[in-house]
């Protein structure tokens, strides 16, 4: 039997801001539907390196693999033809923003179909078919015509979470997607994430769930001040924490949400 | 008699044919000055936006002379001064004069050049106001430079931007009226020459006022139907 293939990975990964250094060598991979989840303080670059697999934030130096695309770009910067690979990339993967960030001039409809469309080129009537489905996946089938401004946050998150699902992606990266959500709002967007999980979607969360990091994830990974501090499964990683600091941000969380 | 109806009319001593020429004229004027504006408006503004330093810096020095100097200043600047240039190259070359340029090419000009000052800071402004989270999204679905800017900032931005631009085409009818200096026939040449003929000053001068709020309550109806269509999808309303 063979392994799945590696979806995504990242080797010698480093970013800075300024004089700040946020990520200081990260080497992670991905096989096809693993469900990784990134944990840790904030400011210990977690979201950072999230944002630096689609290159929304470039690398100052290391290597970002998706599918059978990679760069390394150097001095965070990309030239005109890595660019165009960063383009390829990020059609293979979806990215689900904290804030939703979807588009207000268009309906739900069309934000779930403006990729497939204008930048997959499918056509129209299979996209509107597929965009459909996903509605339905997340429960808003009856929103199709509405604006998102009309929606609750959990409703904007969910179709959020179809708009990335529409570009059929390689995987999926959520950036703390529940942060900016009431707290009677978060259980329907996990909901909808840990569904995705049980169909064997290839996904990376940021997050600070951590009972649902538990749940669902295969591995987790533990970041502080831009390094992996430790990574294993939910069961070592909450159940008997190697590291020292890893054991007291777990503590202080689980002590808080108590 | 003071506002003799007939002066302004169609008939045989009526000055309404010319009225309505001068009228159209201003139109034409204001259209061009204001497209002018809009293209290199445009371009300014992706120059503070997008442009390295020095292209930075120039657009911003363009934009201080020009919104820093009396409009009929510029005017006066490129129709006399573009003359006397046009002579003095013309004469240069040994070909044989008068020289001249036409009121309708240096006052549009004019014109143009002034609003594209403001017109690139009403586009400048638009964009910031594009929430960037919304580009980020557009950007990480793999869209290009051009369809992101197509498909995801120009419709956003020209939620702030129609407004801004309705004032900008408002204020280029108003300085059309400048362009009169050059001679050139437009409304504002043509009432002050009919009021001088007839010594009917009110009559004219407010029949002049009546073609300008013609025009400005027209162009304003159609922005007004742009920003309603522009602001689809967001709180204040729109279809």
């Amino acid at each position: 039997m063979s392994l799945p293939s590696t979806a995504l990975s990242i080797a010698g990964l480093h970013k800075s801001f300024g004089s700040n250094e946020v990520l200081r060598g990260i080497d992670l991979s991905a096989r096809d539907g693993d469900v990784i989840s990134l944990i840790g303080a904030s400011g210990s670059g977690k979201s950072t390196l999230l944002r630096c697999i689609p290159m929304l934030e470039i690398p100052d130096a290391g290597t970002v693999t998706v599918g059978e695309d990679n760069l390394s770009p150097e001095g965070g910067r990309l030239t005109r033809g890595q660019e165009s690979v960063a383009r390829r990339m990020r059609g293979h993967l979806g990215f689900v923003f904290q804030n939703f960030n979807l588009w207000p001039h268009r309906t739900v409809l069309q934000n779930v179909v403006e990729a497939p469309l204008f930048v997959q080129k499918r056509p129209r009537a299979e996209a509107e078919e597929e965009a459909t489905a996903l509605l339905e996946k997340v429960g808003l089938a009856e929103k199709r015509d509405a604006w998102p401004a009309h929606l609750s946050g959990g409703q904007q998150q969910r179709v959020a979470i179809a708009r990335a699902l529409a570009q059929r992606p390689r995987a999926i990266l959520f950036d703390e997607p529940t942060s900016a959500l009431d707290p009677e709002l978060v259980g329907e967007v996990l909901k909808v994430i840990r569904a995705l999980a049980d169909e064997g979607r290839t996904m990376l969360i940021v997050t600070h769930e951590m009972g649902f990091a538990r749940e669902v994830s295969s591995q987790v990974v533990f970041l502080h001040q831009g390094l992996i501090e430790e990574a294993g499964t939910p069961e070592q990683l909450f159940g008997n924490p190697s590291s020292e600091r890893c054991r007291a941000f777990l503590s202080g969380h689980f002590d808080r949400n108590r | 008699m003071p506002g003799d109806l007939t002066l302004i009319g169609f008939g045989p001593d009526g000055w309404g044919l010319a009225l309505a020429r001068a009228g159209l004229m201003t139109l034409y004027v204001s259209v061009s000055a204001f497209f002018c504006g809009l293209m290199l408006g445009t371009l300014i503004a992706w120059a503070r936006v997008a442009g390295n330093w020095p292209l930075r810096k120039l657009a911003e020095i363009y934009v201080t002379i020009f919104r820093g100097v009396p409009d009929i200043l510029v005017i006066y600047l490129f129709y006399f001064g573009g003359r006397q240039v046009v002579t003095a190259v013309g004469t240069a070359l040994g070909l044989p004069g008068p020289f001249d340029i036409s009121g309708f090419v240096s006052g549009m000009l004019a014109i143009g050049l002034i609003s594209a000052a403001s017109q690139s800071e009403v586009l400048r402004g638009a964009y910031q106001a594009v929430p960037k989270g919304t580009i980020e999204a557009g950007r990480v679905s793999g869209m290009t430079r051009f369809t992101l800017f197509r498909r995801i900032i120009a419709p956003q931005a020209m939620v702030t931007a129609v407004p801004g631009m309705g004032n900008q085409w408002q204020s280029v009818i108003k300085e059309s009226a400048l362009v009169s200096v050059t001679g050139l026939v437009e409304t504002m040449r043509q009432v002050s020459v009919a009021a001088g003929t007839t010594q009917e000053h009110f009559l004219f001068y407010a029949a002049g006022g009546v073609i300008y709020l013609i025009i400005t309550t027209l162009s304003d109806q159609f922005f007004r139907l742009a920003e309603k269509r522009s602001l689809r999808g967001h709180e204040q309303g729109g279809v």
